[in-house]
């Protein structure tokens, strides 16, 4: 360990970051096991035990929300996680250099922009008050469409805003792990006769699938963690029972309401459920023969 | 994809900036050591979109005359409550904290628990806090006690204003009844009442807080009580749940399907819904008197040819119900100054807290906080009338403060702008139809506890049946099902105290 001092040397503010910024403060966990009072603080507030696991089993809003979180999660990961894909494998085949880059750091704008400004830019086209989306349909003869508030539509509304935002983004990994592809595999694919699809297919795709498992592991593993700020935003009181997921309800109920042992119960628990995930998704991966994150 | 970068971090970071606000106090508040305090950290509820910006002209002009370095912790209004109770939670508050939602559970719980020094036998000491009225005082305490300095406002604020030029293009009477104001709602989404030719404004502009605002009062003209009523049988109730309660949302329901009321108020937040009433979206607004002044002078902004006059109305009635208005100021009530244990450590220290309260009573603070400073934000004329030199200046130098006042009452200051001194003289006449809370000063420890949940649902449920999602039954419904939630012991707990109180 000596010899390699150095290297030590050079892990250790990553180190330390993540002893003071993420196991620190798992010790505030206890409150899930206490009745909290911020008064009486963390020596003298009383011990509940399990309480709080046993009201969120036992509530029907724990289905509810678990039903909202898994949906959204499924949608994202049939939808919004194949897109970055195909999107970095169409700017691959771009043979002009200067479009090509145009077009890479177009995409990649939306990134920069806080949900914030992405939701009200939504909102300002939606509504249903003279949204210029809504003027259009109106214009071609159709009914108005309430996207904001009306429940059907919060998914795909949803859906829609990750991949505006995300999908850009998400290509530079795997836009990176294109160009570690030998290009003799393309030429000589091309003398055997094989045209775009196919080397894109038979070539691209199969150097590319270690970058889409570990992806998609680390995804598996955060399918109860869909962020809380964009969902806080497009929620509304009409279409809160579709769109209220752990996150929300952790804010909702510990921030607002000042429930903080029970909504860090809620938290808590959404976090076992992710370190599962990751560890069986994980072993999956292996089981068929990829390297998997750890 | 996002979930590459780990995704608690934008959980955190929203925890984080809830808790900046709060926790940027810890330097230079003393927390006890040494004698006396010269910095004051103050947290304070802004109403305005931007904050000053720190030690400006009226901020300095406030440390100079109170002589104590102040670090303001701006809160906006929107998320005020999130913003308090994570400092709560987190134990990081300033030496003064402005509870301004005297119904949020978390700060009931911890005025109850003891975070909050007790402050009633230091009020004698002060000049101005002494002459806070005994019956403020007993509205503003939990359980017989007081735990922070009650903000002196007037009763009643609320009231309709109406635009004024559109009732005239439109050849109709300003409404006085709720019957008439049907009629007039209808008339400026239907009849094209500013004239353009476009099917482009509408009756009532109302915004996300309907439920706890604008229509609220609005029920209030149908009977309903103030947030909770006494029924025939004797039982404290709360007013979601009254027959006149859900015939004004029939009412404002028949509206909203005739067009008469914004589409989608249930999502518009506030900035949003005044810039539509500065472009002249819809012309009846239910709020508080004082605001026409802001909307003329946002109507000016946004066209500087805009004919926008507004008709001020504090005698709305509806058939036979007496003349009232719900008050929005918890009865002259606005809330609390409440000094934490945690960081005013000693009772000398309590003093110093509360003697920094009662100095930005005198006038001069007040003047400063209301009108700015004389010749740079405003004049007086020989009459003593006050006009603002520079609208914008003064929205941004001067107009956030005016929330920090811990009374609105100190004077009155006669205007050019004839719309506050109507204002003003309307919601004097005000104050001897308001219709107060009698629950406000009774102990229900369920209501302390549950009561935001319940609201909550109550609010959702009222917002689905405005939109048509539900109908009145399903409505009843969800209202019923919140007994068994906790509101019929709250009903129960709150009938007690009631009894108790009144013999």
């Amino acid at each position: 360990m000596w010899r390699r001092r150095t290297l030590y040397l050079m892990i250790l503010p990553g180190a330390v970051y993540f002893l003071i910024f993420k196991y620190l403060p798992m010790g505030g966990l206890a409150i899930a096991f206490q009745d909290y009072r911020p008064f009486l603080g963390f020596s003298g507030s009383e011990w509940v035990g399990f309480d709080h696991f046993v009201r969120l089993f036992t509530e029907d809003t724990f289905f509810l929300l678990l039903r909202n979180t898994l949906t959204i999660s499924f949608l994202l990961l049939l939808f919004a996680f194949p897109v970055p894909i195909i999107l970095s494998l169409l700017i691959n085949e771009v043979r002009l250099r200067f479009f090509k880059r145009s077009v890479q750091t177009i995409i990649y704008l939306p990134h920069f922009m806080s949900w914030v400004i992405i939701v009200s830019l939504f909102y300002v086209m939606l509504t249903t008050d003279g949204g210029s989306i809504n003027n259009v349909i109106e214009a071609a003869g159709g009914e108005p469409i309430s996207f904001l508030t009306d429940p059907a539509w919060l998914r795909p509304m949803y859906v829609m805003q990750e991949i505006w935002r995300n999908a850009g983004w998400g290509t530079i990994i795997y836009l990176a792990a294109i160009t570690t592809v030998d290009t003799q595999l393309y030429e000589s694919a091309a003398i055997d006769g094989a045209g775009r699809l196919r080397q894109a297919w038979h070539i691209t795709l199969p150097a590319i699938r270690p970058t889409i498992i570990v992806l998609l592991i680390l995804n598996i593993g955060d399918f109860l963690e869909l962020g809380f700020e964009h969902m806080f935003l497009v929620m509304n009181s009409l279409n809160r029972e579709v769109g209220e997921i752990f996150d929300t309800y952790v804010y909702n109920t510990g921030i607002v309401n000042g429930q903080f042992s029970y909504a860090a119960a809620v938290g808590m628990f959404k976090g076992i459920v992710g370190l599962i995930l990751v560890v069986l998704a994980n072993r999956l991966a292996r089981r068929f023969g990829e390297e998997g994150v750890y | 994809m996002r979930r590459i970068h780990h995704p608690a971090i934008a959980g955190t970071a929203a925890l984080t900036l809830a808790l900046a606000a709060c926790g940027s106090g810890d330097d230079g508040d003393g927390g006890g050591e040494g004698a006396g305090k010269d910095t004051i950290s103050w947290m304070s509820v802004v109403h305005t979109p931007t904050t000053p910006e720190t030690d400006g002209v009226i901020e300095s002009a406030l440390q100079d005359y109170t002589g104590k370095e102040i670090e303001f912790q701006w809160v906006p209004a929107a998320n005020a409550d999130e913003k308090i109770n994570s400092a709560l939670a987190s134990d990081s508050l300033p030496d003064l904290v402005d509870l301004g939602n005297i119904t949020n559970t978390t700060v009931r719980q911890a005025m109850t628990q003891g975070q909050f020094w007790e402050v009633e036998e230091f009020l004698s000491e002060f000049d101005n806090l002494s002459q806070i009225s005994p019956e403020t005082i007993e509205s503003a305490k939990i359980n017989g006690t007081l735990y922070g300095v009650p903000k002196q406002k007037p009763m009643a604020r609320y009231g309709v204003l109406v635009r004024q030029d559109w009732l005239d293009n439109l050849g109709l009477d300003v409404p006085h009844t709720i019957e008439d104001l049907t009629e007039v709602a209808i008339a400026f989404a239907e009849d094209d009442p500013d004239g353009n030719g476009e099917d482009d404004t509408t009756g009532f502009y109302d915004r996300e807080e309907s439920f706890q605002l604008g229509f609220r009062s609005l029920a209030g003209y149908f009977g309903a009580g103030q947030r909770f009523e006494v029924n025939d049988a004797g039982e404290v109730i709360p007013s979601f749940t009254t027959d006149a309660w859900k015939e004004a949302m029939e009412w404002y329901r028949g509206l909203y399907e005739k067009g008469a009321i914004n589409k989608e108020f249930v999502t518009l937040q506030k900035q949003n819904q005044y810039d539509g009433i500065y472009q002249g979206k819809g012309g009846i607004v239910v709020t508080g008197l004082f605001e026409a002044r802001g909307f003329y002078e946002g109507g000016l902004a946004a066209d500087p040819d805009t004919t926008m006059d507004w008709a001020l109305i504090n005698d709305m009635t509806y058939e036979d119900v007496p003349r009232r208005i719900l008050t929005d100021t918890n009865g002259g009530m606005g809330g609390w100054y409440a000094i934490p244990r945690s960081t005013v450590e000693t009772e000398d220290e309590v003093r110093e807290v509360l003697g920094f309260v009662d100095s930005l009573l005198d006038e001069e603070p007040f003047t400063l906080m209301t009108n700015g400073i004389e010749d740079e934000h405003f004049e007086f004329d020989d009459d003593g009338v006050v006009s603002i030199l520079d609208q914008t200046k003064w929205e941004q130098e001067v107009q956030p403060f005016s929330s920090s006042r811990p009374s609105d009452l100190v004077i009155t200051f006669p205007s050019a702008q004839p719309y506050v001194d109507l204002g003003n003289e309307l919601m004097e006449e005000n104050a001897e139809h308001a219709v107060l809370n009698p629950a406000q000063s009774l102990t229900s420890e369920t209501f302390d506890s549950r009561w935001s949940v319940i609201e909550q649902q109550a609010n959702d449920a009222y917002n689905q049946y405005m939109m048509g999602q539900i109908d009145m039954e399903q409505y009843e419904a969800t209202i019923d099902a919140l007994g068994g939630e906790g509101l019929d012991q709250i009903v129960a707990e709150f009938t007690e105290a009631y009894d108790e109180a009144n013999g």
